[in-house]
């Protein structure tokens, strides 16, 4: 085959988004490699230079990729962020699970909406994060984890999302956890 | 010789452009003999009788002998065309006496069809190159002298002013349809420009006084070019925002994708960004996004607080007004701890000037600084001879020490 390893991998991630694969891949130019914790495998995401980024898309007023409901994915994936994301100071990947209750928790304390229609437009949110690759969601163990792509925000998108994280609400304690209390319902 | 088997679109329009050019050639000529070549099929009797008499060799032929080589025709449609070349002298007696039956033919209008047959195909573009070509020779020969290079100028100049006048009307009046089956001029403009100004160059280095010519070269260049690009625009303009492939003959598109090599044809893609398929949310998308949506009430801006700053005390106020209240005051009360308004009032004299004196105690009642008050009771004073003949019984008075009111 003579195609380059390197092309035939960057058309895999462009047609299935962040793949995972055995630790023992060498990794082509261009892509990032995320260890997943707790096995033996990594994720290769593709890292394209700042001017090609997707941003540069809303700069030439581009339309990206669509996504139905845009605002209320985002909202989930902030929610998400808020819970998966323990310490708002290092990187946000690999985070740790949440557990779904945790999650819809925070989301609706950003939204305002009757009980059937949140709980619609959450489940439709968290499976688009996840098809896209934002986030990981366990639907049969109901936990959530941050997905491999939220690696590609920038230190200046992080500093963004720093200030978002502490403006969300935080998750209410879990009882097997002892979280301390002192910002529950500030 | 064209089979006329096939009636399809292109070849319509193929005859159309024959016929066109055709009736541009001859138009001045045929108007007056009422011979106006009016169908394509007539183009091609012409070339039947001349390919007959091409193959009858030296002897020509008779009419009778043209008509039984042209029985694809109708008889009366050859030995009408017959006679319209005769009246031009197309063909001509072999021996010019009466009774001759013999014809023979001229070659220049057969050439004249070739030459129409490839300006309807290729639009006349290589017709003129060729002319920039011969006229290019003609100027560089030993043998040429200013008046050859005046000569050439003008035909030039006649030339590219003839195309840019017929490009810009079609540019600017005529419909859109006629000016697409019309724009074969517009192709390869710039070769054929530059062409024209390497002539330019050349003659006008050979001889520099020839130089107004060579102006008026330049002002008919310039002519040609503003009229292909007005005719470019309007024809861009109304393909408006699909892309315009009609704007280059099909056959040009295809060479292009056959001839070029992969990085050409991935430059068409140069301007596009190809990023994953997958949303993105950038940051600001997120906050902006649960911005929108978070209840009202629960926001998280504290309520503005006096910082350690803002506790420093209020600047003083202005005092001069107050000092002025407090003379009023004890002007008014001189010395004692209360007096009547009434008597505050009259020992001014007067109402224009007492008013003052009550607007003041009445300030100085309101002052928050000042000590003293104004108590109004029941009771009324009447007296007709008092600066104020009514005044209702009232105390102004000191306040105690401590001035707590």
């Amino acid at each position: 085959m003579s195609v380059s390893p390197t092309a035939l991998l960057w058309a895999r991630i462009r047609a299935a988004g962040p793949l995972r694969v055995p630790a023992s891949t060498t990794t082509p130019d261009g892509v990032l490699r995320l260890a997943e914790p707790g096995s033996e495998e990594v994720w290769l995401l593709p890292l394209v230079p700042e001017p090609a980024g997707p941003g540069v898309l809303g700069e030439l007023e581009l339309a990206g990729p669509a996504v139905e409901q845009p605002n209320d994915t985002a909202r989930v994936l902030a929610a998400c962020l808020r819970c998966c994301w323990r310490s708002a100071d290092g990187s946000p990947w690999p985070g740790s699970a949440a557990p779904w209750s945790a999650v819809t928790a925070v989301f609706r304390s950003l939204t305002d909406r009757e009980p059937g229609a949140f709980h619609r437009a959450s489940l439709a949110a968290v499976r688009r994060l996840h098809n896209a690759g934002w986030v990981l969601w366990d639907e049969p163990a109901a936990t959530v984890r941050l997905g491999p792509r939220v690696a590609a925000w920038s230190a200046a998108d992080l500093s963004v999302l720093r200030e978002l994280w502490r403006r969300t609400p935080p998750p209410p304690p879990l009882p097997a956890e002892d979280s301390p209390p002192a910002e529950e319902g500030s | 010789m064209t089979g006329r088997e096939d009636p399809t679109l292109d070849g319509l329009a193929g005859d159309a452009a024959v016929l066109r050019v055709f009736r541009q050639v001859f138009a001045v000529l045929a108007r007056e003999s009422g011979a106006m070549i009016t169908e394509p099929d007539l183009v091609d009797v012409d070339e039947a009788i001349l390919e007959a008499f091409a193959e009858a060799g030296s002897d020509g032929l008779a009419v009778e002998q043209v008509v039984a080589a042209c029985a694809r025709f109708p008889e009366r449609l050859v030995t009408r065309r017959f006679e319209v070349l005769r009246e031009y002298g197309a063909v001509t007696r072999v021996v010019d006496r009466p009774h001759e039956r013999f014809y023979r033919a001229a070659f220049a209008p057969y050439v004249m069809l070739l030459f129409l047959r490839r300006m309807a195909a290729e639009g006349g573009q290589a017709e003129l190159h060729q002319l920039l070509t011969l006229e290019g020779m003609s100027v560089a020969s030993p043998q040429a002298g200013p008046d050859d290079g005046r000569a050439s100028l003008r035909r030039l100049v006649r030339v590219f002013r003839l195309i840019a006048n017929e490009l810009a009307i079609l540019a600017v009046a005529s419909p859109v349809e006629d000016l697409r089956d019309n724009v074969q001029l517009l192709w390869g403009n710039r070769a054929l420009i530059s062409r024209a100004e390497e002539l330019h160059a050349a003659v006008l280095g050979r001889w520099p006084e020839l130089d107004r010519d060579c102006a008026g070269l330049r002002g008919a260049l310039a002519a040609y070019g503003d009229a292909s690009d007005a005719a470019a625009a309007r024809l861009i303009e109304h393909a408006g925002t699909t892309r315009a492939l009609g704007l280059l003959p099909a056959e040009t598109w295809r060479t292009f994708a056959r001839t070029s090599d992969a990085a050409t044809l991935a430059g068409v893609l140069d301007g596009v960004l190809v990023d994953a398929p997958a949303p993105w949310f950038s940051p600001q998308e997120m906050t902006e996004a649960v911005e929108a949506e978070r209840p009202v009430g629960s926001g998280r801006t504290p309520p503005p607080r006096p910082t350690a700053d803002a506790m420093v005390p209020v600047p003083e106020r202005d005092t001069t007004d107050d000092e002025e209240l407090l003379r009023v005051a004890e002007e008014a009360l001189r010395g004692r701890d209360a007096v009547p308004v009434a008597a505050a009032i009259d020992a001014v004299g007067d109402w224009l000037a007492g008013r003052r004196v009550l607007a003041a105690l009445t300030a100085a009642h309101l002052h928050p600084d000042l000590g003293y008050e104004l108590v109004w009771t029941d009771g009324l004073r009447v007296d007709p001879e008092a600066p104020v003949s009514w005044v209702s019984a009232g105390l102004f008075r000191r306040l105690p020490a401590g001035g707590a009111r």
